[in-house]
């Protein structure tokens, strides 16, 4: 019998398509609970205001409203936006910033809550908060992390002298960069730009609370980190862990911002207040202005490099802008950095960054999470070298790509890397050579550029990477599996299902898996880091191969033969030697239940993932079309070869690349997150104004799988999910370096900027 | 505010519903007759999740007031599978992996079906035009896109 997998590799439907396209997926804002009330959040008006008093007695008399509450109703306790903080956070590093309450005495952006109403339906819950009468103390408000930054600016949060909420040196301090940089024949430097790209998934973010005669809790919840969010839900309403459920409904899309509180806090309190179940649902208006965006940084680079294209230095300074709260701004700043520092092979290099405050809403941690803007930074300047050098782009990064062994994401060893694959395949699905050669005259000008990129397969040693899984056969032959695994579109549970049909020897149709529900599911890590597949992954596997070593040793007693003689493939037990001989599983299983000798039990396991990670790479080509009279940047093809391991299921893995490469092109061209520098609003609050990617925006996209196993992923996977965004903007920018000659070190890259550089140019 | 009782049907029921003068179809399919599929994604119009189809026409939900679909016949993505028994667009979408987390799906396959009712060998473009007012993050849409070219030739074999 071959000892080729079955199951992995298979390009096999997610199993939740047939209730996502009948209409039947039941999504937080579909959730109707009896007696349920309709929650709506009152918010500042103002950057930066002190909330002096509030009345709120007009609005509790309005008939129909339930609950109206206030910061004075509590809870009291600060806690951290970000899931990902307290325990899950490695105590070596920076401490976690708890600088915000579910209501703050102070506003310190247009959108923060000041207050909430619980209503029996939504139009009486908004004819409340117009009857809540606040009294405000305007303080004047800073909006630009530059200006936050000058003595004299408007303090946003008591402790951050100057708004700085943390000064970070780079923790991985390599040689010297005065010397590296003395060494170097040409040194390349810049000031980047990036901004604060919203998730914009489609769904907006809804809330159900729920509270039993016993106090427990339950909440409809659409985090990606259940486990941790329950955990820190439970602290922040000062409650047993065990006296709180959370449970998933669909979740639609998320990005990275779902690792973070959004509506729970609020409808908690709502429904706590009411003594009813409380449905707290955003609008898209509230959404874009008041919920986390991508960090925007203010990157100074330098590269130092010889006439060989050896780097010799790399230096890296920038300011991040937190926005009101701290939220993910110390890892995502942090990683920034290392992506920066980390992809190339250098012997001398520092770095450091201020994280700033600012009255505006939240950063978060969003899809590529800082590694996007290090990468418009990093291989912008390696453009700049390889135009000078006279070097092929191509080969200045295939000079200088780190080998097995070197330190990678996390400071890990790299495990393997396909990434000098990655580059040579995708040069020549793009046609490298011929269009570099060939230039296009005229107005419109053609142009090819790349970039290259290192991530993550989950957040080890950074975060607790863990996650459990729980594995049981049942009579028939079937395997129910439960982990907490968050599917938020990607197809986590579906590959789920793969890697334990696999390792337990059956068919992908006769695995369940079962997850979304805190009283059920083992404790996971959740969604983020491009991680579930290897981490989630490992787990399920381990557990897979417990329970299949019982099965073999049943097995081995039914046929007369040792266990080691034994393996299984689609539902049947055979001897390695003899493949005809053997036995079905269902079989083995129901006389193991079903076993009248007393030794009779139900073949179950555990399995963790243990702590590793081990870091994916990919390689993005863009070839463009600039209108040198209009300005206007079109994308006419994107190939991005990705170092995947193994693609468990490869219709998944192309889906989180295109995805990803489409949310990239937004960020790239027309996704501005604008704040009007008056009043502190979002401008950028409608889908009519801050445009996402259509259809008609679609260039020809083509995605590389190339499959090199490692040996700590399950069946040799290792992460995707953040891999297609983060060097789209580079290799975009690259794109038109090469039509035009200019670089555009501001995203994102309009008509304006193009033509404004064009005409400082002449 | 003024109350009336307005008839319509949905997936080819009978409805009678008394309806306030400012109520959206979608506050309306989505609170009153339990049609849950159609989604709220923005409420301006801009991201199609809402679509649902009108006597065959793809319309926006969310900017339609209820008052206005009296007598007419509304299609809503719960209507399309016979029992379990996928449409043919539904299917493609699940075999092509034009799914990722499903919140835009609904409001494509109904954008999908008015366009392959009147034009039913769509190339690549009309595609992309059909789909241009729904957006989806996910995706990138390269999936979509072969789920309902498949699902042209599909329904083209069907019948």
């Amino acid at each position: 019998m071959s000892n080729a997998l079955s199951v992995i590799g298979k390009r096999l439907p997610r199993p939740q398509g047939p209730a996502q396209t009948t209409g039947a997926a039941q999504f937080a804002a579909d959730i109707k609970l009896p007696g349920m009330l309709i929650g709506k959040v009152l918010r500042s008006p103002y950057p930066h205001a002190k909330i002096l008093k509030i009345d709120k007695s007009k609005a509790e008399n309005l008939p129909g409203v339930e609950a109206v509450i206030t910061a004075e109703d509590g809870p009291k306790i600060p806690y951290s936006i970000c899931n990902l903080s307290g325990d899950m956070q490695n105590p070596e590093l920076p401490s976690e910033h708890k600088d915000c309450y579910v209501f703050n005495d102070k506003a310190r952006f247009v959108g923060d809550p000041v207050a909430a109403v619980a209503a029996i339906n939504e139009y009486i819950a908004e004819e409340a908060l117009e009857l809540i009468d606040v009294e405000y103390e305007k303080l004047p408000a800073v909006f630009d992390p530059i200006e936050a930054m000058k003595p004299g600016a408007p303090k946003i949060h008591d402790y951050a002298e100057g708004n700085v909420a943390e000064h970070i040196p780079y923790a991985f301090l390599e040689g010297d960069v005065e010397k590296g940089l003395q060494e170097a024949d040409f040194i390349f430097e810049g000031t980047f730009r990036t901004t604060k790209q919203k998730s914009a998934q489609i769904e907006p973010n809804a809330t159900v609370a729920n509270f039993d005669h016993n106090g427990r809790l339950t909440v409809w919840s659409s985090s990606q980190q259940p486990h941790p969010a329950r955990r820190q839900l439970a602290r922040i309403f000062n409650m047993p862990e065990g006296k709180v459920r959370l449970l998933s409904p669909f979740i639609g899309g998320a990005f990275g911002s779902r690792q973070s509180f959004i509506t729970e806090p609020v409808c908690i309190a709502l429904a706590r207040k009411a003594g009813k179940p409380v449905k707290l649902e955003d609008t898209r208006e509230e959404d874009l202005s008041t919920r986390e965006g991508r960090q925007p940084q203010i990157l100074t680079a330098k590269l130092g490099i010889k006439k060989d294209g050896t780097i010799t230095a790399l230096q890296f300074k920038t300011v991040a802008d937190a926005g009101a709260y701290f939220s993910h701004s110390g890892a995502v700043t942090s990683l920034c950095m290392m992506d920066f520092l980390e992809l190339y092979r250098c012997p001398n290099k520092n770095g450091e960054a201020d994280i700033v405050y600012t009255n505006t809403s939240i950063s978060g941690g969003i899809r590529g999470y800082g590694n996007p803007p290090a990468m418009f930074a990093l291989e912008q300047l390696m453009d700049n070298a390889a135009k000078t050098l006279g070097i092929d782009p191509i080969e200045l990064r295939l000079k200088n790509i780190k080998r097995a062994g070197e330190r990678g994401y996390g400071m890990l060893p790299i495990e393997n890397t396909a990434l000098a694959e990655c580059i040579k395949l995708g040069a020549e699905k793009i046609g490298w050579q011929e269009k570099k050669a060939s230039k296009k005259e005229g107005v419109i000008k053609r142009g090819i550029g790349m970039a290259c990129a290192m991530h993550c397969s989950g957040a080890y040693p950074d975060l607790v990477e863990q996650s459990n899984a729980f594995i049981k056969l049942n009579a028939d032959g079937s395997a129910d599996v439960t982990v907490s695994a968050t599917d938020l579109g990607q197809g986590i549970v579906g590959a789920l299902g793969q890697i334990a049909a696999e390792g337990l020897g059956l068919r992908a149709e006769d695995v369940n898996v079962t997850y979304g529900d805190t009283d059920v599911t083992p404790f996971d890590d959740g969604a983020h880091a491009s991680g579930s597949c290897y981490t989630t992954g490992n787990a399920v596997l381990a557990a897979a191969t417990n329970a299949k070593k019982q099965l073999l040793e049943r097995a081995a007693k039914a046929l007369g033969v040792s266990d080691e003689e034994l393996d299984t493939r689609e539902g049947r037990v055979y001897v390695k030697t003899d493949p005809e001989k053997g036995i079905a599983i269902a079989e083995v299983v129901r006389n193991t239940i079903y076993d009248f000798t007393g030794e009779g039990y139900n073949i179950s396991a555990t399995g963790t993932s243990g702590y590793r990670g081990s870091s994916p790479f990919q390689a993005t080509f863009v070839e463009v079309e600039v209108d040198t009279e209009t300005g206007q940047v079109k994308v006419l093809k994107i190939v991005l070869a990705e170092d995947i391991g193994r693609a468990i299921n490869p219709m998944t893995v192309e889906g989180q690349l295109e995805g990803g490469i489409v949310q990239g092109l937004g960020y790239t061209l027309t996704e501005d997150f604008v704040v009007d520098m008056n009043t502190g609003c979002t401008v950028t609050d409608s889908f009519d104004v801050y445009k996402l990617p259509t259809t008609l925006d679609l260039p020809e996209i083509e995605v590389i799988l190339v499959e090199q196993p490692v040996a700590s992923g399950p069946f040799g996977a290792k992460g995707v999910g953040e891999l297609g965004l983060i060097a789209m903007a580079a290799a975009t920018a690259n794109a038109v370096y090469d039509a035009v000659g200019i670089q555009v070190k501001e995203l994102p890259i309009t008509p304006e900027k193009i033509l404004h550089a064009l005409e400082s140019n002449q | 505010m003024r109350k009336e009782v307005t008839k319509f049907t949905v997936n080819g029921k009978p409805y009678e519903i008394i309806l306030e003068s400012h109520m959206t179809l979608l506050e309306v399919l989505r609170n009153k007759t339990g049609h849950t599929g159609a989604k709220y994604g923005c409420g301006t119009g801009s991201c199609g999740a809402c679509t649902v189809l009108i006597d065959g026409k793809p319309v926006l939900s969310c900017l339609t007031l209820a008052a206005t679909v009296r007598n007419k016949n509304i299609e809503t993505i719960e209507g399309l599978a016979e029992g379990n028994t996928l449409h043919p667009i539904q299917q493609a979408f699940v075999d092509y992996g034009a799914t990722q987390c499903g919140f835009c799906t609904p409001g494509m396959i109904l954008s999908t079906k008015a366009l392959l009712e009147n034009n039913p060998h769509p190339t690549k473009e009309d595609v992309k035009e059909a789909l241009s007012g729904n957006l989806c993050r996910c995706t990138g849409y390269v999936k979509v896109i072969d789920a309902v070219l498949a699902a042209a030739e599909a329904m083209q074999g069907g019948k």
